[in-house]
């Protein structure tokens, strides 16, 4: 296992990847010209024959992925969250509509590439997927549950979308022992008082939240939600009732995104307050991810004021 | 290689496929009695071809790198699809005749829960690609499947066809048969008002496929084009100039989709 022994997301993508290739001779990489970016370079390097770099051209990527899963290959699209958004349309009338077994793992989501501006940040993708039938959507926290949860998700018969960013991956589940299931919530911290639920690498800041909440004699659980689609009911409805009170946080819009599908839970299987800490609008450039998360207000600070907001 | 590819077509058989042709055409015709918004202009317009294809060349098979693929990306003419598919004995006819109903099989655009279907289509522009995704797979696979993508000139607006056109060269592909009608028709006028699409020969053999072209309505026609394009070696296109509305004189040649019911089934009386 290399769990944990590297700090970067892609990097986590591109070594499990390769291993995963070894194990099964039908998988198939295909990326629209950012190999070295979301590092599937690293399996044409050993699997050159299995490799395909289509060019810069997301419709064509995707139906062409379509097409080898069809014959029956395991196509692993590798691209930019955003740029495989262009394709949406493809992928909601192809490969949804056909129920093909493609792995849509994209790099790049949130505020990751926070140089480049708000031209490269996905904070839509999700809200976008989740509404396609037969697609599942599950967002890692961190580098150690790309390794642990892309060896589930390959495997997996059916459409998914699996959004990571790049670099940044304060460390989350690293030296945690739970097998990954898709639909599967995950109680990073128990709680009585409040539950803050959530996805990806704002998990971190949710714990951090966590510990402020603790010394302020407010009990508080983090609940991992990975699983977007299908979302583990019982996880949110136990916890629901069992604290009252729920703030959600991602690295994406709360239109449409964690927030609302969790949301969507709650209000159908037992109502209780709720905040959403997201973002709101387009994103800029930035030097760091780090800076972007605190600039938009996505951080441990706007938790615990949102959480204290549901305790008055 | 299909076990007939370069055997000349006898006259039984010639006759045989434009029979065929000619009932497929009038079940289209018929088809618009039932539903009104049916395309059949662009249905007419691609009688010939899938006769041709669906008749002569593909060969059906549980095998998935061992079959002829036949994806109707311009899905639109999904009605001449079912027609010459209830021909071959995959669709039953009292499903024609509930083309779009709630509860028929037909969809206005084809599914490949339909028997006969290889793709789900009916967004234009997305079959060439997925067409490129399968002839890869079955080279991969060391298969002997062949792949043919039916398009139509007005879809040719479409980024996506652009995307694969050069894709599909540099794949090398020659398991690969392009089908471009030329009926000179889209949705709203002429394609040369929309935007000019006489260089598209030119284009695509500056890319590098080999092209070759044909009288859409006449099967030995087809046949002969298919032939020289199974010994491309390359990707391979066949412009078919073809009419909208081809047999139906009421709308025939004209971006008009459909007749008035009473005006088709006098068509379907007097012919």
């Amino acid at each position: 296992m290399l769990q944990g022994s590297f700090y970067s997301i892609r990097e986590a993508f591109g070594r499990t990847l390769v291993k995963l290739g070894e194990e099964d001779k039908d998988i198939v990489v295909i990326t629209a010209d950012v190999g070295d970016s979301t590092r599937a370079s690293y399996f044409r390097e050993k699997f050159p024959d299995r490799y395909f770099n289509v060019g810069i051209s997301e419709q064509d990527m995707v139906n062409f992925a379509a097409g080898l899963a069809a014959v029956g290959k395991k196509p692993v699209v590798a691209d930019f969250a955003m740029f495989t958004m262009r394709a949406w349309e493809q992928i909601r009338n192809t490969t949804g509509r056909m129920n093909l077994n493609i792995k849509f793992t994209v790099t790049h989501s949130g505020y990751s590439d926070s140089g480049d501006g708000s031209s490269h940040q996905a904070l839509e993708d999700i809200a976008l997927m989740r509404t396609i039938p037969n697609f599942k959507v599950v967002v890692p926290a961190d580098a150690a549950e790309v390794e642990r949860s892309l060896p589930v998700i390959i495997k997996e018969q059916g459409p998914i979308y699996y959004r990571m960013g790049r670099e940044y991956s304060p460390s989350i589940t690293t030296g945690m022992d739970y097998k990954f299931e898709i639909g599967k919530a995950y109680v990073l911290k128990d709680g009585d008082d409040l539950a803050i639920m959530g996805a990806g690498v704002v998990l971190w800041d949710a714990l951090k939240a966590a510990e402020e909440l603790e010394k302020m004699g407010i009990s508080t659980a983090v609940i991992n939600v990975p699983t977007i689609k299908p979302i583990d009911e019982n996880t949110i409805e136990y916890y629901a009732r069992k604290t009252g009170r729920i703030v959600t946080v991602e690295e994406h819009t709360i239109y449409g995104g964690v927030g609302s599908a969790i949301a969507e839970v709650v209000v159908q299987k037992y109502p209780v307050p709720m905040r959403f800490i997201g973002s709101t609008t387009f994103g800029r450039s930035a030097r760091s991810q780090r800076e972007l998360l605190d600039y938009y207000g996505i951080n441990a600070e706007n938790i615990i004021k949102k959480a204290l907001e549901l305790m008055k | 290689m299909g076990e007939r590819d370069g055997i000349p077509i006898s006259i039984d058989e010639l006759n045989k496929l434009k029979a065929i042709a000619e009932r497929a055409r009038r079940n289209v015709i018929k088809m618009q009695f039932y539903d009104h918004s049916i395309h059949v202009g662009s249905s007419l317009s691609s009688i010939e071809i899938l006769t041709t294809l669906i008749f002569r060349y593909i060969r059906d098979g549980q095998e998935k790198i061992n079959k002829d693929w036949l994806i109707l990306s311009k899905g639109h003419a999904a009605p001449a699809l079912y027609a010459v598919l209830h021909e071959k004995g995959l669709i039953k006819e009292e499903e024609l005749w509930k083309i779009q109903a709630i509860d028929g099989l037909l969809q206005g655009h084809p599914e490949v829960y339909i028997p006969g279907v290889d793709m789900s289509t009916g967004s234009l522009g997305q079959g060439l690609s997925f067409g490129i995704g399968v002839a890869t797979g079955i080279k991969m696979a060391r298969g002997n499947g062949r792949v043919f993508v039916i398009m139509g000139d007005g879809e040719q607006d479409e980024g996506e066809v652009w995307e694969a056109a050069t894709h599909a060269v540099a794949r090398n592909l020659d398991n690969l048969i392009a089908f471009i009608e030329v009926n000179g028709y889209q949705l709203d006028a002429r394609t040369s008002e929309v935007k000019p699409k006489d260089f598209l020969p030119d284009v695509y053999k500056a890319i590098g496929w080999r092209t070759f072209s044909c009288d859409g309505h006449d099967i030995l026609s087809i046949i002969n084009a298919v032939e020289e394009a199974l010994k491309a070696r390359k990707p391979a296109v066949i412009f078919a100039k073809t009419l909208r509305g081809k047999g139906f004189t009421p709308i025939e040649n004209t971006k008009i989709q459909r007749a008035n019911p009473d005006v088709a089934r006098q068509f379907l009386l007097n012919t």
